[in-house]
């Protein structure tokens, strides 16, 4: 297997996948700079665009963003004390107050060096563990796989946090979408009233814009952000060789960055921001000078994004193996994949060793660049990126958002649709209804059924037939610890809190 | 003081349970026709909605009886509402007058509608944006954007 990650090299280097990755990560680190842009936005949008590429230039610009918008989301952070992305809010506590100290410069290069230690580390992690895990689900027959789906979409939902019954809301909302168009197996149809174009089902791009580009570009006019015109020249920067030496004892700090966002980004649910402030609170907590931290302790800023970085790719280990994303974002990740008929699961691995190999590759490569792309100069410019007019960004990107959909079936009926996921995704946003289940439902919705319905079919109708071997009753414990675990935790923290 | 408290079902998440609930037993009834196999999965995630709504509706409520106000939607409803309608404006302009005449429009009207007026920044972005959506998808692409149904007939 390990072969296979070794022969995908070469691809990588070819001229058009290579470009893809730098643009990819310039583009990630403009976006994750404007705060109100994310990353999940910025691949939704990207998306339809990458239909007529080859897998590995679309998936490569995928890697390149996600790698980009992560540190990127500093850049904001520590010049305006806001956030560019939501895993970005732990960076806020040091770097702020480094930048008021005339350290901005420093504080970004830390920021850099770190994001890209991080982005290392999640792509070993990637190429070491889910080779050896896709080989396991090779074993799945189709009431494993059936368990996997109910599996993936209960961790989501209750992994996430916030309230069940909204995520379980989202769940529902998702796999009934799903199931929209024709049956799979008598090919009758569901829901179309009609309709010729939604014979084949709601293209899961549609929904993706529609839910994640949408309500950031309406927040985008609502709020307009109000910049204090930062240059470059309040920055202090300093070259990078001149820095390197003042982050020789963080080593430690990136160690254990790396290894919380790795462990955050391979559990469903969690995401960067979490992992952000859990290794935060670790280097602070190990810290010879704890005082310091939130006064602009360079360590602070190192810690936050090390680990919103290292969430990146091991985030699509469970994705790719098991069709089961660890953030939002590698939900929408798992949607390109489908775009280029990539199924996430055992069989990518088998069927399309070069494409999810070379994938692997782009994701450290795309880490590496940070340096160079996102380096001392780079930074004075992405920096008065912040003084674009926000109304003029939200118009250009309805445009794409408009081109984008439409250019999937050439079809004006799209774009409607889409316009109403994003009405429903701007309510589920402001009512805090989580949208990466939506998402799962959608994907993980049709398989789950066709599996439940293969499996019916084997075992002549009978029920038992999901309950009858070891690893399916592994996946059903899993499942029910999944959705138990939670209540039981909040039970135990309620008693406690009581007496 | 403008202090009365609004009716306690038009909390927004007491109206989206209400929505659902509406609109998930409506569309149970073409479940109904399905083959019974076939209307498995809908039939569950329907009912599901139903049944989590009215809960969702129910935890609403008792928060609505204690008492504690619903957090706000937005802070200015004007300017989402506009926002939203002009995006759908420049949908049915792209379908029914043509994409580049729409999109030479509604990128400087947004703009404009949402802050941003200088008029030559205005100007520079959309001849940018324009020429640039022609160079790589009409002519490096030969992708098709909408004419306009208009001008069809």
């Amino acid at each position: 297997m390990y072969s296979d990650l070794l022969s995908a090299l070469p691809n990588v280097f070819a001229f058009a996948n290579f470009a893809a990755v730098i643009i990819g990560v310039i583009a990630g680190i403009v976006v994750g700079a404007m705060p109100g842009l994310s990353d999940t936005m910025a691949i939704s949008v990207l998306v339809p665009f990458t239909f007529g590429l080859e897998p590995l230039v679309a998936l490569g610009l995928m890697a390149g963003i996600y790698n980009g918008a992560m540190y990127g989301g500093a850049i904001p952070a520590v010049l305006l004390r806001i956030p560019g992305t939501p895993a970005a809010v732990a960076t806020t506590f040091d770097g702020y107050p480094m930048a008021q100290k005339g350290e901005g410069g420093f504080a970004l290069q830390v920021a850099v060096v770190s994001s890209a230690i991080g982005g290392i580390a999640s792509a070993f992690a990637l190429m070491l563990l889910a080779p050896p895990l896709s080989k396991v689900t090779l074993l799945f027959g189709p009431s494993e796989v059936f368990w996997v789906a109910v599996f993936g979409l209960a961790s989501i939902i209750f992994l996430l946090g916030g309230n069940p019954i909204k995520g379980l809301i989202s769940a529902c909302f998702g796999v009934f979408v799903s199931v929209v168009g024709s049956d799979p197996i008598y090919g009758n149809d569901r829901f179309t009233f009609g309709a010729l174009e939604l014979l084949d089902g709601i293209n899961i791009v549609i929904l993706l814009v529609g839910l994640y580009a949408l309500p950031p570009v309406i927040d985008l006019l609502e709020t307009p952000l109000k910049t204090d015109g930062v240059t470059g020249s309040k920055l202090g920067t300093q070259s990078m060789w001149k820095a390197m030496p003042r982050m020789k004892g963080f080593w430690k700090t990136w160690l254990r960055g790396s290894f919380i966002g790795i462990w955050i980004g391979i559990l469903p649910g969690a995401g960067g921001s979490m992992a952000a402030f859990m290794s935060y609170n670790e280097a602070r907590r190990g810290s010879k000078t704890p005082d310091t931290w939130g006064n602009g302790e360079p360590e602070g800023v190192a810690a936050a994004e090390t680990a919103n970085n290292a969430d990146t790719a091991s985030a699509l280990i469970p994705a790719l193996t098991l069709g089961i994303p660890g953030t939002a974002v590698a939900a929408v990740m798992l949607g390109g994949l489908l775009v280029h008929g990539l199924q996430p699961g055992p069989m990518l691995f088998r069927e399309n060793p070069d494409v999810v190999f070379g994938f692997m590759w782009q994701f450290l490569f795309g880490a590496i660049l940070l340096i160079f792309l996102g380096g001392s100069l780079a930074t004075n410019s992405f920096a008065r990126l912040l003084n674009l007019p926000r109304p003029l960004l939200g118009s250009v990107i309805i445009v794409l958002m408009l081109i984008g959909v439409y250019s999937i079936h050439g079809r004006m009926f799209d774009v409607y649709m889409m316009l109403g996921f994003g009405a429903i995704g701007w309510i589920m946003d402001k009512l805090k209804f989580p949208l990466p289940p939506v998402v799962l439902g959608l994907i993980l919705g049709s398989f789950a059924e066709e599996n439940l319905r293969l499996a019916l079919r084997i075992g002549r109708g009978d029920w038992g037939v999901l309950f009858q071997n070891t690893t399916s009753l592994i996946l059903v414990a899993l499942t029910v610890a999944v959705v138990i675990g939670p209540i039981l935790k909040r039970r135990l923290f309620d008693a406690k809190a009581k007496a | 003081m403008s202090d009365t408290p609004k009716p306690r079902l038009m909390r927004p998440e007491t109206l989206t349970a209400i929505g659902i609930v509406v609109v998930a037993g409506a569309l149970l009834i073409p479940t109904a026709e399905l083959r019974p196999i076939s209307a498995l999965l809908p039939a569950a995630m329907l009912i599901g909605l139903i049944v989590l709504s009215v809960a969702l509706l129910a935890m609403d409520q008792r928060r609505a009886a204690k008492g504690e106000a619903p957090a706000p939607m937005t802070k200015s409803p004007k300017r989402v509402i506009g926002a939203f309608l002009l995006i759908v404006a420049y949908a049915l302009a792209a379908d029914f007058i043509g994409f580049y005449i729409s999109t030479a429009i509604t990128i400087p009207l947004v703009a404009w509608a949402f802050g941003y007026r200088a008029p030559l920044g205005l100007l520079a972005a959309t001849v940018i944006v324009v020429g640039t959506i022609w160079l790589i998808f009409d002519f490096g692409m030969s992708q098709d954007f909408p004419a306009g149904r208009l001008w069809k007939d």
